[in-house]
């Protein structure tokens, strides 16, 4: 399946950067989402409800449009593993000041975790399928292979993506992971998953997994590459999110050395990164320089943030 | 009067963020819901809010509302004429 | 490829398992009382959490309400099926506020006090399902959707569109959702909130009752049955799901994204209109929501409207699990060939006239559709099919 089309907003200058793979250096810990105009895609009147997770999106998603020169997806996916927190802790914050007064509901509407896909929609008009994805760390896989069945099923175009936003006080990433040296981060990519290329020569999808509560990275990995027909030597470049040594032990086990990237180092951390490590791979294969994709043009994007899930996704030029 | 309507536009601007528009903006008898300022009924629902919380009246039913929140006029009368009946 | 339904399992006001439900509809006995603790009028489950906490022998360990009530639907539901290679076994579960119930507590707590226990707050929306899937021995795929009020009809449907798409064989796939003040607070501070019990369709309704449950189906496809020898309760026809793209809260005065759900479930179904015997409808009781579903049914059924019915009278609106738990009431209907009552209607809406069955009901039930509406306009209908 084709991807006609990746953007991302991110810690890095990555909206509207093709390009940014080779430019892209180690987090800066102190730094800081880069947020577009917002003005530019959507109405002062939608906007002012928005916290970032949605505008982001929005945002995202329109340029994905522009890029593969769609009007209408025939399905809007989302993958977001804490959905819209500011507007949840927003709400939560009125209720106490509120203290049995009268209480504003703006923040409650926008709260439930499909606001960003219900929000896209909604600006476009659109009345196709439409799809939250919420499994902490497989959030966008489950997304992405949602949106594979769809083009199964006969959709055209659909499109897909990852969205969070960094909110500490609901939801403690360094305390729930055990792990202080982690740098949570803010951000969306999006995409078109196309049914036909067209005839243009670009990226393919070729598979997306997601595996819950796992002994074991390795049987998954092979299992999941078998299943493709292909083996971890076909791989160019395996992308990684890994914290723990019994993870890393087993990645280092199935892929040789030069293989391997943590794309945490750039990416920081966030349960829907996996996104941003997608757009990665999909900017280095048009690219085309990094030496280890000379001879096998396919890229593995492993995603065991959290120990016990693995979500893979394959690409392919 | 005129101070209390400055103020319920003010108040109007910042519990509804509406970014780039300021109270001078905003005329007295211009329709706030639907057309005119365009708002929605979750706007409604805030502005109804905003009478309690900073004016101490409240809106008793859907029908008084759709007459009280026509305008910035409308809100004004609604206030005085509340807080007279309170006196 | 043919969907058999092979365990249903469910907790809700008017019932602690498949049977109390069961019988609560057929007396007509509602589960929603006035609240002690914020005099609303809500649904709530007969089960404190030490109670559930103590049934399934859990440590004391945090575990939200959501995981609680889920576990014992499912459970239920999943009854002596066994984990083995096999199979390809997943679980979808879904939920609006996740362990909110906690959540709050907590945040409440670190607001007023200063305690920082922002490590209990079990704000992840998977946590759940996977408690679940741990429970039953489930790996591989562990999914959550959360699409507010469509959720649990969005579970199965992702269930079923994972067995065509050859992923899986076997999919336990539901929804959870408790009581939370974040819900209640929400729901009334919108000004939907019935301050007696709800009243589906009636031209006098006043807006909705909340209400919390969980429930689950056991999908299973052909080579799945034949290995487990599960008998069959009935069949997953179709699915389908549109967004209204009207308004984020309120539904569109014509019903579109409704009426797109139904057409698209009949579609993929391979039924005509004519086909559906009975209707579990979405039927909040609000102004908006039954006036809209309303002119959905016009649209979509014509002069033809067949048995309709909201059951959120017995149970409020459990938000993300009402999918999922009217699904288990719609394999009921097939099961004991009923159509299901709707209580508190009295006056027919002015604008339509239509009046939803208000009795327990026999009749010939071949096909049931399920209706599920969301927040953010997203819209999903289920059609069960007697096996």
């Amino acid at each position: 399946m084709y991807i006609s089309a990746a953007s991302t907003i991110s810690h890095h200058p990555t909206f509207r950067n093709k390009g940014f793979s080779s430019q892209l250096r180690e987090l800066d810990p102190a730094s800081e989402l880069i947020r577009p105009d917002y003005s530019d895609y959507i109405p002062a009147m939608e906007r002012r409800r928005m916290s970032d997770v949605q505008k982001m999106s929005i945002a995202c998603s329109l340029d994905c449009m522009q890029q593969a020169g769609i009007g209408q997806p025939d399905a809007i996916i989302v993958g977001t593993s804490m959905g819209c927190c500011v507007n949840i802790r927003s709400f939560l914050d009125k209720i106490l000041s509120a203290n049995g007064g009268p209480l504003s509901p703006t923040s409650f509407i926008v709260s439930t975790h499909n606001t960003v896909a219900g929000q896209i929609a909604l600006l476009l008009k659109n009345h196709g399928y439409n799809m939250t994805h919420t499994q902490n760390s497989l959030s966008f896989e489950q997304a992405l292979m949602d949106a594979m069945l769809g083009i199964k099923e006969g959709f055209q175009h659909v499109l897909v993506g990852g969205a969070d936003e960094e909110e500490q006080s609901l939801y403690n990433m360094r305390a729930k992971l055990n792990i202080e040296q982690l740098h949570p981060v803010s951000g969306a990519s999006f995409f078109i998953l196309s049914g036909d290329h067209g005839g243009s020569e670009g990226v393919n999808l070729l598979d997306a997994g997601s595996y819950g509560l796992i002994d074991s990275i390795t049987d998954c990995t092979e299992h999941f590459l078998l299943s493709g027909g292909q083996s971890a030597k076909d791989i160019g470049l395996v992308l990684y999110a890994v914290n723990d040594k019994k993870g890393m032990a087993e990645l280092n086990s199935i892929f040789r050395r030069e293989q391997l990237f943590d794309y945490q180092i750039v990416a920081g951390t966030s349960f829907t990164n996996s996104a941003f490590a997608m757009h990665y791979g999909i900017d280095m294969l048009l690219d085309g320089s990094n030496p280890g994709l000379r001879e096998h043009k396919k890229i593995l994007i492993c995603n065991n943030v959290i120990p016990e899930n693995l979500g893979l996704i394959l690409l392919a030029a | 009067m005129e101070d209390l309507k400055y103020e319920l536009k003010r108040q109007i601007i910042e519990e509804l963020k509406l970014e780039d528009i300021k109270p001078e903006d905003i005329q007295d008898d211009a329709p706030l819901i639907g057309d005119g300022l365009g708002l929605d009924s979750i706007d409604a629902l805030e502005l109804v809010v905003l009478l309690e919380k900073y004016h101490g009246v409240k809106i008793m039913d859907e029908e008084i509302g759709k007459k009280v929140l026509t305008s910035i006029n409308t809100m004004a009368d609604f206030i005085v004429e509340e807080k007279a009946k309170a006196t | 490829m043919k969907i058999f339904v092979t365990g249903i399992g469910i907790v809700t006001a008017i019932g602690l398992d498949a049977e109390e439900n069961l019988n609560s509809l057929g007396s007509l006995t509602t589960g929603i009382s006035r609240s002690n603790s914020s005099g609303l009028m809500l649904g709530e489950v007969k089960l404190s959490n030490e109670e559930l906490m103590k049934k399934f022998q859990l440590p004391a360990e945090d575990y939200s309400r959501t995981s609680l009530l889920g576990l014992l639907a499912a459970t239920e539901a999943w009854a002596n099926n066994k984990i083995d290679k096999i199979i390809r076994t997943g679980i979808i579960s879904s939920t609006s506020v996740g362990g909110m119930d906690r959540t709050e507590k907590y945040y409440f707590d670190a607001r007023k006090n200063g305690i920082a226990n922002s490590s209990l707050m079990t704000h992840c929306n998977g946590r759940t399902t996977e408690r679940i899937a741990a429970r039953l021995g489930i790996s591989g795929y562990i999914g959550t959707v959360s699409t507010a009020c469509s959720s649990g009809a969005n579970a199965i449907m992702q269930g079923a569109r994972l067995m065509e798409g050859n992923k899986l064989d076997r999919v336990i796939a539901g929804g959870s959702e408790p009581l939370a003040d974040f819900d209640i607070k929400g729901f009334s501070s919108l000004g939907i909130y019935d301050n007696a019990i709800c009243k589906p369709f009636d031209d006098n309704r006043m807006g909705l009752n909340l209400g919390e449950g969980a429930a689950f189906l056991v999908l299973e496809n052909e080579y799945s049955i034949s290995i487990s020898n599960n008998k069959p309760i009935c069949m997953l026809a179709g699915w389908g799901n549109a967004t209204d793209a009207f308004h984020q809260t309120a539904s569109s005065p014509d019903g579109k994204g409704a009426a797109l759900a139904m057409t698209n479930a009949m579609v993929k179904s391979g039924i005509t209109v004519d086909k559906i015997d009975y209707v579990n409808a979405h039927g909040t009781g609000t102004g908006n929501n039954d006036l809209s579903e309303s002119m959905a049914f016009k649209s979509v059924f014509g002069n033809n409207l067949p048995a309709f019915s909201s059951t959120k009278g017995f149970t409020g609106h459990t938000l993300a699990a009402a999918g999922a738990i009217e699904a288990v009431y719609c394999v009921q209907a097939i099961q004991k060939q009923t159509v299901l009552p709707n209580l508190n209607f009295t006056t027919p809406m002015k604008e339509t006239g239509m009046k939803p069955a208000t009795g327990f009901q026999r009749a010939n039930i071949e096909f049931v559709l399920s209706n599920s509406f969301g927040f953010g306009g997203n819209c999903t209908s289920l059609i069960f099919q007697k096996a």
